[in-house]
């Protein structure tokens, strides 16, 4: 479940859009560098906090799903990091640096429902607003830019779709487009927020594959994820979050009955197949002390 | 050549002047006009120009002048002033964007109304024609008025082509934008600015009353048409433009027919047309094609899936997937 050394970049295949077509800022950071790093992160609306004394570090190579009940701040969370919410206190660094200078490296999939999908436009073109941050004003998507759109949509298995307006795909097409602007950015580290939100099934296993590649080949994949079941088996690591941190680290150490209680409030929507023999592990209880690093 | 409309407004020097500033007003109008719409900002249309009225009136009552250079800076001073209020209010209280430009709009006008019923008493006859900034005349239009149109409006339309990429970000999925390191902020001021450009430019022509009109139609009716923005904004550029020659003739008709009304009840014409007839987004299109569908159920042949359909079909449909 937990991987271990990242693989080399060097291995990537070719065709994939790490093939690094114009994504040269910024050499190969340093593997021990966490991927994500968040210190006393305090996030609040009118006065309610929203996210409360947050402190996480996310190692680079792994998939990470953030989970908790309706209200535990899980979008909050990832756009506070991403600078869309304006954070109350909090330092948040990107393999090692403040977010503006690694932006080049930090791809998202917003929500699905969050954008006009009657939007006058086509597949390609939503692909092909990935590129735009590396274009800079004034420069318009190239044939460079075209081609690696292309790829992109061929990695979800959409590039059949590509002139297709974007009115007329169904709830799994939309979200491989919004996957495949992400690849697009050919960026390290991937913040997804419910990527599984209305999908079907088989949609939802090609997505994942994507990510696990995204993975296997040194990326960051932080996820907001809905399903607890599915968490074991897509995730390596796991934040469990409700408003404060309750639990972070691999699945099993934070999966246990106590986190999920103290998280979702003595209703479990989800029984740790650990439970109930196992004792939850060292550092691991919730809501005290320092939460424990995913990294090594 | 004598009598009909065409001969006229090509060998008449004065209707060739007008048509001409009020085809500029409706192309920059309808072009820009696309993206209040796309960005659900229709009433924002409505604010500026309601807003730009005082303007006229205290540009007017500071210079003493005419001139349609220093009115319409005034407009757009005020106008901009509005699009600032708003936004202040918006992003400081708890106030909605609606509420905020509903209150705005009505503010500004009435104090442009105030501040024209009190020209009007004034002692000489200086003010007169302001009024006609109420409800648009386009005959006012002067050769300098429409070279002052042509040259700030091509360079409205200059910058949002060198900035397209830009502008459709923020139409579509502006926080994507911001997390990329886009400076979407400046983006949205500079589509704003172009945006109250064009409006002020227009009300010597269209007037304060109805010029959001002449922003929201044209955009309305070629969205019917065209799954894409570029040939959105470029057809809803021509029937602006289109509703302007026309209702600048027509206007020519009578004698002291306000241009504004003609202009928007042509507008208006085009989206009625538009939505009933348009090919896929058209409300008959719509109902021919339910009928098909219902007609295929019954037949027995339809699955819920409908594999013939189209998967936007589907989802209208209330299927999916």
């Amino acid at each position: 479940m937990s991987n271990g050394m990242p693989p080399s970049r060097d291995d990537a295949p070719p065709g994939h859009p790490r093939g690094r077509t114009w994504n040269r800022a910024g050499d190969d950071p340093d593997p021990s560098v966490p991927a994500l790093e968040v210190d006393d992160l305090t996030v609040a609306y009118r006065e309610q906090p929203v996210l409360w004394d947050v402190d996480l570090r996310i190692r680079q190579g792994s998939a990470t799903a953030i989970v908790g009940p309706n209200g535990a701040g899980k979008t909050t969370l990832i756009r506070s990091i991403l600078g869309l919410v304006p954070r109350a206190a909090g330092r948040v660094r990107i393999l090692g640096s403040p977010l503006e200078d690694v932006r080049r490296q930090v791809a998202y999939v917003p929500q699905r429902g969050s954008v006009d999908w009657d939007f006058p436009t086509s597949v390609e073109d939503v692909v092909l607003m990935g590129t735009y941050g590396h274009l800079g004003w004034f420069r318009r998507p190239g044939k460079r830019e075209r081609e690696a759109a292309r790829r992109a949509l061929e990695r979800v298995e959409m590039a059949a779709f590509a002139h297709r307006q974007i009115s007329e795909l169904s709830g799994g097409q939309q979200q491989r487009v919004f996957l495949a602007r992400a690849l697009v950015q050919e960026a390290r580290v991937h913040f997804l927020d419910e990527p599984f939100q209305g999908v079907d099934a088989r949609t939802e296993r090609s997505i994942m594959d994507v990510l696990h590649e995204l993975r296997d080949r040194g990326d960051t994949v932080i996820a907001v994820h809905h399903s607890l079941q599915t968490v074991p088996e897509y995730f390596d690591g796991v934040v469990l979050l409700n408003v404060r941190l309750i639990a972070a680290g691999p699945v099993d150490a934070v999966f246990t009955d106590e986190n999920l209680r103290t998280a979702y409030g003595g209703r479990i929507p989800y029984r740790s197949p650990t439970s109930p023999t196992s004792p939850p592990p060292p550092g691991a209880s919730p809501a005290a002390g320092p939460p424990p690093p995913l990294e090594g | 050549m004598d009598g009909g409309f065409l001969p006229a407004l090509f060998t008449d020097h004065t209707l060739r002047v007008v048509g001409l500033g009020a085809g500029a007003v409706g192309a920059l109008a309808g072009s820009l006009g696309c993206f209040a719409l796309l960005r659900r900002q229709s009433l924002l249309g409505d604010a500026v120009s309601h807003a730009a009225l005082p303007g006229i009136a205290l540009a007017f009552l500071l210079t003493g002048s005419r001139a349609t250079p220093v009115l319409v800076l005034g407009a757009a001073l005020t106008g901009w002033l509005g699009t600032l209020f708003v936004m202040a209010v918006v992003r400081h209280s708890r106030i909605p964007e609606d509420s905020a430009l509903g209150i705005l709009l009505s503010v500004f006008f009435g104090v442009g109304l105030v501040l024209l019923t009190f020209l009007q008493r004034g002692p000489t006859a200086a003010q007169a024609g302001l009024d006609t900034f109420l409800f648009g005349q386009a005959a006012t239009l002067l050769v300098q008025d429409v070279i002052l149109v042509l040259s700030l409006g091509g360079v409205a339309l200059l910058l949002l082509a060198l900035s397209w990429k830009e502008v459709k970000l923020l139409a579509f999925d502006r926080e994507f934008g911001r997390v990329q390191g886009i400076p979407m902020g400046r983006v949205d001021l500079l589509l704003t600015s172009l945006l109250v450009v064009a409006i002020v430019l227009g009300l010597q022509t269209v007037g304060v009353v109805l010029m959001s009109a002449l922003v929201v139609a044209p955009a309305a009716a070629a969205r019917q048409w065209t799954d894409s923005l570029g040939r959105m904004v470029i057809l809803a550029g021509a029937l602006g433009a289109g509703a302007g020659v026309g209702g600048a003739w027509m206007s020519t008709l009578g004698d002291g027919i306000p241009t504004g009304p003609a202009i928007v009840l042509l507008a208006s014409g085009v989206v009625a047309v538009s939505i009933l007839a348009a090919p896929r987004r058209g409300v008959l299109w719509d109902r021919i094609r339910r009928r098909r569908v219902r007609a295929r159920l019954a037949a027995g042949g339809g699955t819920p899936g409908m594999p013939s359909e189209a998967p936007g079909e589907r989802e209208r449909l209330g299927g999916g997937d």
